[in-house]
């Protein structure tokens, strides 16, 4: 019973449900050749005619221009992407240019009304002048001088970083540094060349370390003014002395030198956000003078160490 | 002949132009290329098989070109772009191989 059934059904190749791959794999050259092999055998191939000949030459100059374009085309790089790189290179560069010159023109005109403030102080009240030339330097307003401790902190070398993202400097790291050396003493500090006043923040974004809006990199300078040796050994019994050793376990290189003299800038004018008229003088209501506006004096103040400095070198 | 001399004539036209090809035929422009190679060798087969014709070739070559670059196109509106180029990629290159292959038995007997 179940033979004869079997034989009524037609028969099943074992791969019939792989027509697909068979015909791709075992009949890769296209059929119309042979059929038009077979067509010529035969002599019912249809006669070759100019205008088929002229049909055929145009179709073969196009197509091989075409692969020949496609081909130089995909060997080169985008001319677009190229160009549009070009001039957003352009507009960073000439953006930049704007903001230092903004920077410098800030600058040039913070200085002119600490002048002119200044001026107006040391007339109608020198008394208070003078408190101002004094607070400008802790407010750090003005460039200083003096001898004191520079320490440079850098980034472990590419290995070290692909090997433990420890090895960079973190925010962290320069925040408990900065917080160390005013801990030990220091009357001024810089970091890169920016001066470090009480609102200034030390903070990450992404992997670059900002301090205020400013992206520094490695090598981190922390220039402190203020008796070197003092620091260092105060530094030394501090958390900041410890964390600053522990660096060099994680591939981060500390170098710390005494200065016979450093050079820090100023911070220019302060952005005075809150003012109180000082012990409610009615007179003095129409001036409004305020605590927080920090005058600074004409010239850089030099802040002198009470120690002799040394130049050696710390261990 | 006529078809390996415009071929010719097209490539060298094509060095010495250098035409740009619009941006928005840029993505389908690798595929196309495979496309003709597999053309190229499976002209190159036939001739080996002593069955070549010219009109087949150029037709395949230029449907082989134009359906697998619409069929990119039509992944890329449904999204399946890339799926779409690594299947034509897959089919195209099998064939290229067993052609190649063919061809390697014609010319070493091997």
């Amino acid at each position: 019973m179940s033979r004869r059934h079997a034989e009524a059904l037609p028969v099943r190749e074992a791969d019939a449900s792989m027509t697909l791959l068979k015909e791709v794999d075992r009949r890769p050259l296209d059929p119309g050749y042979q059929e038009a092999a077979d067509r010529r055998a035969a002599g019912t191939a249809p006669r070759r005619t100019v205008v088929s000949a002229i049909g055929l030459l145009v179709l073969a100059v196009a197509l091989g221009m075409f692969a020949t374009t496609s081909a130089t085309a995909l060997r080169r790089p985008a001319p677009a992407a190229i160009q549009a790189r070009a001039l957003l290179e352009a507009e960073i560069r000439e953006r930049t240019a704007q903001a230092d010159e903004l920077r410098v023109l800030n600058a040039d005109l913070s200085a002119q009304i600490a002048q002119l403030q200044g001026r107006a102080a040391a007339t109608d009240d020198p008394e208070l002048f003078a408190q101002l030339q004094h607070d400008a330097v802790p407010a750090g307003v003005v460039p200083v001088s003096g001898p004191g401790l520079r320490i440079v902190v850098t980034d472990g070398d590419e290995e070290a970083v692909a090997d433990d993202i420890g090895a960079l400097v973190l925010d962290v790291d320069l925040q408990i540094l900065v917080n160390g050396l005013w801990a030990a003493g220091a009357e001024a500090v810089a970091l890169n060349g920016e001066r470090v006043i009480s609102t200034t923040a030390i903070r990450s974004a992404g992997d670059a370390v900002l301090i205020d809006s400013t992206p520094l990199s490695s090598p981190y300078t922390v220039e402190a003014i203020g008796d070197a040796a003092t620091m260092q050994t105060r530094m030394a019994r501090q958390y900041a002395g410890q964390h600053l050793a522990s660096l060099a376990g994680y591939g981060i290189d500390v170098q710390v030198s005494a200065q016979r003299m450093l050079e820090l800038p100023g911070r220019g004018q302060l952005t005075l956000r809150s003012a109180r008229v000082l012990g409610g003088d009615d007179a003095d209501a129409g001036t409004g003078t305020a605590g927080a506006t920090s005058d600074p004096g004409p010239t850089p103040s030099d802040v002198a160490g009470s120690g002799s400095p040394d130049g050696e070198e710390a261990p | 002949m006529i078809a390996v001399i415009g071929l010719v004539l097209g490539v060298v036209a094509g060095l010495l132009i250098e035409p740009t090809v619009p941006a928005n035929l840029q993505p389908y422009l690798p595929i196309a290329v495979v496309a003709a190679l597999d053309a190229l060798f499976g002209g190159l087969r036939a001739y080996l098989d002593g069955i070549f014709d010219e009109r087949v070739f150029l037709t395949s070559f230029l449907s082989n070109v134009v359906v697998a670059a619409l069929i990119v196109f039509l992944g890329d509106q449904l999204g399946v772009g890339s799926q779409m180029t690594t299947a034509v990629i897959v089919v195209l290159g099998i064939r290229i191989f067993s052609n190649a292959a063919s061809i390697r038995r014609h010319l070493f007997k091997a």
